[in-house]
């Protein structure tokens, strides 16, 4: 049976990366095999394979590193340093188990054993990038040597003359890095505190240090982080709701909506309204966490999938009303009479309709004057604090009477009911908590983006972000930042830019056999196709794991109960031998 | 048991005391919710009815497209209603489903070469019966290899498990409409085998996977003779209306007098119980997920030839509407699921004419907020025999 499961994520997963890729390939049809079956295929294997640790966790983290080299090499090699620096440190986290007798010099041999298979893959991978990849997208010799001394930072100052040097510098200091920080990963992973501050400390290293990295090499990374980010936001957000209170909600993607279009309707030229971000943003998250006060309140009765759809039905109202409050058609709108006065509720433009609100002012502080769009290093770092600071509160509020209660309710409502937990007041705080995340997550939208459309707030975007949440482990937060970084890595990240090496590959192919060029028109329709992965993602995890990655214990234990099923005949035989159940 | 009540009281008590009508949640639902309808009550009053009242022939003529439209989403509440009856899952991907059968049905009329102007009136009869045949097989085994591969797994799984895997399976569905609906693909089909029949799906289609597809229009358009002419009432919608009520007449028999039937009403009663008896009930199962896909294609294709139009997301909205009509008729209950059909059908006829269409989906949720808040168990489900 543990076979059978393996084959089928397997398949599962194979199968929708690979008709990813015929599909819009389709006369790459070699490539789309190897990268559909094969590689996935290999994932799943090392994963249930018999391996050591170290080598197990130094591979599959090196996976996503290499995957990372490979996708942005033949433009931007310098990207190898991040993703050997963060493969090496998914390789330390993965690689060691905590064990109560381990000691921080164990931690760190693993560590750095797995750090520097996973950054020695990485490098691997931006060899294989430079020699062969990098050719085949039409990007030649000298050309990439460019790119490599533009993007690789210190090779101008270390002097480095060649570009195989260069090259070879790169391939060193991922392997070291790698291993450097997966040594201190491990290390800090066996220290026996709770909070583990240096653990903490080691992640946040490169978290703080990439958009330094990215400016030296020019990289841009920073436009596709920043978004990731703030979706892992709304999923701890989310987390909140689904994974501590146990309350499905499909129409999350409509708090974020009220945060960000709260945002853009007080500090914008749309309404003549211009408060500073300072003050829009806790305005914003006071709004969403009342509109989730708003969707508690009627549905207390409901439980089960009819909350469900009831959350869903919010959610799809929400961006309804903000695309028709405003910028409607001059004829036949709504006009409701209110005691005899009419009232154009759409002439009154408060949304902007389906143009949206453009533009939204940003943030400002005194040293750094206003934010700009063109340097997303302040916007990154600004990210990051209330990422820090929401992690903090969640963590707390999850140690707290609070969220026990709320485990609790999730558990079993009406024992909760009974052991004295309001269940009222538990729920709607559920509700308006998990709303205040997003709340924060929409107000940095709205000021990041600078506008915003209804569109971006539709029903996939809930989806979205559910999977984020059962993929990482409901409950779990370490869990949800993982399933986060996974689903919206490959979502902005792997999944555009792998299209486009392909893309590239495929006309260079075309140019050199004289066949079709694949033209643009292959990536105009991946925002739905990107949909059939999380789909299937959501169906293969139901199956094989319904916990998620990284579980919640407790999580865990609940949902596979059906494991080691209660014995019915030695419970009947213990009622028999104790007169007083008999009774 | 008895002896071990309340000695005090003469009469036999209750043994689970009633609860007091104003519970702390329902007085906060209560008073929401009267916020919530004041809000809209007077404009509603001041503006649409009177404006309903104002041309009775326009009123005449939505509440007749209301009941057509109605007639139809019956047949997918159908789909619903069948599975939640049984399973106690909201079965997700049944909207996608009805997508497929109404692009199963644009492929099978290309792949038969039927034409409007060129094919006579009998050749489309038939074919069209046929085609409406092969489509609700199509869907009926999608549909219960949906459940054997997605559902069955979980049969035991904690609640939300299979739904989420629903709502998974929703999503790949609509990728294989893409899928289905890229002319590239058949074209090259076409190609590869030399036929004609694949490169008129290919025309079909066109080279946009993603954007809507024209069916032709194959239903008679002629104004029904036995209706004024101040009513506008074509054969389309006789025949509308007349195919949704056969569905559901034939379906409601079914269940109500065949044995297969009776096997599916003991199921959804208490699966145990009915396994006890000698029921299989996986089978039973499989045989609801094959009735509720065949009936999802068949909405799908009705819809597709009455609308002329197919979109790979058609089935989210329209499945979302049939499921507010499962729920407001009481779902898991047939006869409810019809009547909530034609009641959400009325409302949205309405709802487009007088506030507008941009509006209707709003109005739609509002109403099954509402019909859960106050009646979870709908207009004709029995009290107490679902889980709100």
């Amino acid at each position: 049976m543990p076979n059978t499961k393996r084959y089928l994520i397997t398949g599962g997963i194979g199968f929708a990366v690979g008709t990813f890729f015929l599909w819009n390939y389709p006369n790459l049809a070699l490539g789309s095999a190897i990268i559909g079956g094969l590689v996935i295929a290999a994932l799943c294997l090392l994963y249930s394979a018999p391996l050591p640790d170290m080598v197990k966790g130094g591979l599959i983290a090196g996976l996503f590193g290499a995957v990372m080299t490979i996708v942005y090499g033949p433009d931007k090699p310098g990207v190898a340093i991040i993703a050997g620096m963060l493969s090496g440190l998914g390789a330390g986290l993965l690689a060691f188990q905590r064990k109560p007798q381990a000691t921080p010099q164990a931690g760190a041999a693993l560590g750095a054993g797995a750090g520097a298979i996973a950054g020695a893959w990485t490098a691997l991978a931006l060899f294989l990038t430079a020699f062969v990849i990098a050719p085949a997208a039409g990007v030649d010799a000298s050309e990439f040597a460019e790119h490599l001394s533009e993007t690789v930072i210190l090779a101008d100052a270390m002097g480095l003359a060649s570009d195989i040097l260069i090259l070879l510098f790169v391939l060193v200091f991922c392997t070291i890095t790698g291993a450097l920080l997966g040594a201190a990963a491990g290390a800090a992973r066996a220290l026996p505190l709770r909070p583990n501050i240096p653990l903490l400390a080691v992640i946040a290293l490169p978290v703080i240090l990439i958009p330094l990295i990215d400016r030296a090499g020019n990289l841009l990374l920073l436009d596709a982080l920043i978004p990731i980010y703030i979706f892992i936001l709304l999923a701890l957000g989310l987390n909140i709701v689904v994974g501590y209170a146990g309350l499905l909600d499909l129409g999350y993607a409509a708090f974020f909506a009220i945060g960000a279009y709260t945002t853009a309707m007080l500090s914008s030229p749309h309404l003549g309204i211009n408060i500073s971000f300072w003050l829009v943003i806790w305005v914003a998250a006071a709004v969403a966490a009342i509109a989730g006060l708003a969707l508690g309140a009627p549905t207390l009765p409901l439980r089960g999938d009819y909350l469900a759809i009831v959350t869903l039905g919010f959610g799809e109202i929400v961006p309804i009303l903000f695309r028709n409050l405003g910028g409607g058609p001059p004829t036949g709108t709504l006009t409701l009479r209110f005691f005899g006065l009419p009232i154009g509720i759409e002439q009154m433009d408060l949304t902007g309709g389906n143009k949206g609100i453009n533009p939204i002012s940003p943030p400002n502080l005194p040293l750094i004057g206003n934010f700009e769009p063109s340097n997303k290093i302040p916007w990154y770092y600004l990210l990051i604090i209330i990422m820090g600071l929401a992690i903090f509160f969640i963590n707390r509020l999850r140690d707290s009477r609070q969220g026990r209660a709320w485990m609790a309710m999730r558990e079993d409502e009406l024992a909760a009911d009974a052991m004295g937990i309001n269940v009222v007041r538990t729920k709607l705080l559920a509700f308006s908590m998990g709303a205040m995340f997003s709340g924060f997550g929409g107000a940095f939208y709205g000021a990041f983006i600078g506008a915003i459309f209804p569109s971006s707030f539709d029903f996939s975007v809930s989806i979205i972000l559910l999977c984020m949440v059962i993929l990482g482990g409901l409950g779990n937060m370490a869990g949800v930042i993982v399933g986060g970084l996974l689903i919206q890595g490959a979502d902005k990240m792997f999944i555009p830019k792998g299209a486009e090496l392909f893309r590239d590959i495929a006309d260079q192919r075309a140019l050199t056999t004289g066949g079709s060029t694949v033209g643009v028109s292959a990536l105009q329709d991946l925002t739905q196709q990107r949909l059939l992965l999380f789909g299937i993602v959501l169906v293969v995890m139901m199956l094989i794991r319904p916990e998620g990655l990284l579980p919640n214990e407790r999580r865990k234990a609940e949902l596979h109960s059906d494991d080691d099923p209660i014995n019915i005949n030695s419970v009947a035989a213990e009622a028999d031998a104790d007169p007083s159940l008999a009774a | 048991m008895a002896a071990s009540q309340t000695p005090t009281s003469p009469q036999s008590a209750p043994l689970v005391p009633r609860e007091p009508f104003l519970t702390k949640r329902r007085a906060f639902s209560i008073v929401g919710l009267i916020i919530f309808l004041g809000f809209f009550a007077i404009p509603i009053y001041q503006t649409i009815l009177l404006e309903m009242v104002g041309d009775t022939g326009q009123l005449m003529q939505q509440i007749v497209i209301g009941l057509t439209k109605g007639t139809y989403i019956a047949v997918i509440a159908l789909g619903y209603t069948l599975v939640y009856g049984i399973l106690e899952l909201i079965n997700f991907a049944h909207g996608d489903l009805f997508m497929i059968g109404a692009f199963l049905s644009l492929i099978f009329i290309s792949l038969f070469g039927l034409d409007p102007k060129t094919s006579s009136g009998l050749t489309i009869f038939f074919s069209l019966i046929a085609i409406l045949g092969l489509v609700m097989l199509c869907t009926a085994f999608l549909n219960a290899g949906i459940e054997r591969f997605a559902y069955r797994p979980l049969r035991n799984a904690p609640r939300l498990a299979p739904l989420i895997s629903a709502i998974g399976m929703s999503f790949v569905l609509q990728n294989v409409g893409i899928f289905l609906g890229d002319g590239l693909i058949w074209g090259k089909a076409a190609d590869a085998l030399g036929s004609d029949a694949l490169e008129r799906v290919s025309t079909a289609m066109g080279s946009q996977s993603v954007a809507p597809k024209n069916i032709p229009d194959l239903l008679p358009n002629g104004q029904v003779f036995f209706i004024p002419d101040s009513l506008k009432y074509t054969y389309k919608d006789l025949l509308v209306v007349v195919v949704s009520l056969g569905l559901l007449a034939g379906l409601y028999s079914f269940v109500r007098f065949t044995k297969l039937g009776k096997a599916i009403r003991a199921t959804a009663q208490d699966r145990d119980a009915a396994r006890l008896m000698g029921i299989n009930a996986d089978r039973t199962i499989s045989v609801t997920f094959l009735i509720g896909g065949a009936l999802g294609g068949a909405a799908g294709m009705i819809v597709g030839l009455y609308n002329g139009t197919a979109l790979f997301t058609m089935g989210f909205t329209a499945g979302l509407l049939s499921f507010t009509a499962a729920v407001l008729g009481g779902i898991g209950n047939i006869l409810g699921s019809a009547l909530g059909g034609l009641l959400i059908g009325l409302i949205l006829a309405l709802s487009d004419q007088y506030i507008g269409a941009r509006w209707s989906n709003a109005v739609i949720f509002a109403i099954l907020v509402l019909i859960l808040l106050f009646r979870p168990t709908g207009l004709l489900g029995q009290e107490g025999g679902q889980k709100a």
